[in-house]
């Protein structure tokens, strides 16, 4: 572990230099408050011995300036001073550190108080690796595993302002497992999920890198499509609808055939649509697609350029 | 022999206590005093032009940083005078720092014959 010493006393470093060495630990030197700070860049540097007395900017400071940090890890402090009085210490420990030592140091007592910080440090690094499977649990949905609905209309907003301010097309679109209602009813839900799963493990290949695909609920999905014109996504469309069709799961007692609708809609740069009307839009071409039969492809008519071109052709 | 040397009170480094702090090497001890005394030359000079420019806040810090180089070193009695040193630049005393100043030297000079009678290797 990277540890951080912070002090201008060259005595003073070389030894705790030399014994943090020992003890195993990679250490970062100091000489001022300005150059520990240079340090502390260094996502890496989780604990950090801060002498109080410094150049520029001294050790209350620094701790200070540390905490005052927003999106770092957390890096835990012992203060080193010369200074022992009880309103020392407690200046001390209300800049941030976590902890305090009088110097001269006993080297012991170091020794166990960094392996107190290392315990700290290993917690926090724990608790945001649960942190981190929560929220993940809570953006996906629990049968396929991809983005649920509330995520994915965070994307969808976040995408359709990135093309605003790009002067981009979004893609959006919105598709069902066709007789999908039949499937639930004639074979039970075990079926039904499992022509779910089929159907996203499909889908999930052939969407591109950039792209973003979730459970809008039930069988209906939306695959997000970030720099995508009409004709675009027609070939995208197409692309899913071909990657499911002719193809379906077996069950005990059959063989079932999937087919997909797909639902196509896309912004306007020229005129700003939001996520709701994108969705709206891509769920009347899922139902047009629906109407024509199913199993098909359709684009959403808008007042986009190359539509109205391609309307004109 | 440092490990003949029988510790009075009177004795100028306190060879058990820094010989811990550094995991008991010598090598290591004999590089650490070297910085020390190279040091003190180098603070005795800005001390001197402190003195003669009344930078009394210059003299505090300077005797706060000989009395943390002392103490890791174990050197009890300079640590002492750097204390003296400190607290004379803070109470704006010019008579007590020339004293502090004055021991100090008379100190180092004794710990250096100290460590030429019992050499630590």
């Amino acid at each position: 572990m990277k540890v951080l010493i912070a002090e201008d006393d060259l005595i003073s470093l070389r030894i705790l230099d030399k014994n943090l060495n020992d003890w195993g630990y990679e250490v970062m030197i100091a000489r001022s408050g300005g150059e520990a700070w240079e340090h502390l860049r260094d996502a890496d540097v989780r604990l950090a011995i801060l002498d109080w007395m410094m150049p520029g900017m001294n050790g209350i400071e620094l701790c200070q300036k540390i905490r005052r940090r927003r999106k770092s890890r957390y890096t835990y402090i012992i203060l080193l001073s010369a200074k022992d009085r009880k309103q020392d210490i407690i200046l001390g420990l209300s800049s941030g550190a976590d902890d305090y030592m009088t110097k001269p140091v006993n080297f012991l007592e170091l020794k166990a108080r960094l392996q107190t910080g290392r315990r700290i440090v290993d917690l926090e690094d724990k608790l945001l690796v649960i942190q981190n499977q929560l929220k993940d649990m809570a953006s996906r949905d629990s049968l396929t595993k991809i983005w649920n609905r509330t995520e994915t209309l965070r994307f969808l907003r976040e995408e359709i302002e990135r093309g605003a301010r790009e002067g981009k097309s979004t893609g959006l679109i919105m598709l069902d497992i066709d007789y999908f209602k039949k499937i639930n009813d004639l074979y039970g839900h075990d079926a039904g999920d499992k022509a779910i799963l089929f159907v996203v493990s499909r889908l999930k290949k052939k969407i591109r890198k950039s792209d973003k695909i979730g459970r809008y609920g039930g069988d209906e999905f939306i695959v997000i499509l970030p720099r995508c014109g009409p004709d675009e996504i027609i070939k995208i469309g197409e692309r899913l609808r071909s990657a499911v069709g002719n193809r379906g799961i077996t069950t005990n007692v059959d063989r079932i055939p999937l087919s997909i609708s797909v639902g196509c809609a896309v912004t306007d740069s020229s005129n700003p649509m939001t996520a709701e009307n994108l969705i709206k839009q891509s769920d009347e071409a899922l139902r047009e697609a629906k109407n024509r039969g199913r199993n098909c492809v359709y684009l959403k008519e808008t007042s986009h350029p190359d539509i109205k071109r391609r309307a004109n052709g | 022999m440092a490990d003949s040397i029988s510790l009075s009170s009177n004795s100028p480094i306190d060879y058990a206590e820094v010989l811990e702090r550094i995991g008991g090497d010598i090598s290591f001890l004999e590089d650490l005093l070297k910085i020390y005394f190279s040091e003190y030359e180098e603070k005795r000079i800005q001390l001197e032009k402190a003195l003669a420019g009344n930078d009394f806040l210059t003299i505090q810090e300077l005797g706060h940083s000989l009395k943390g180089s002392s103490a890791n070193l174990s050197l009890i009695f300079l640590q002492k005078t750097a204390l003296a040193l400190e607290t004379a630049g803070k109470e704006l005393k010019e008579e007590a720092v020339r004293l502090a100043l004055t021991t100090m030297d008379a100190e180092i000079i004794r710990l250096k014959k100290f460590l030429e009678d019992h050499p630590l290797s």
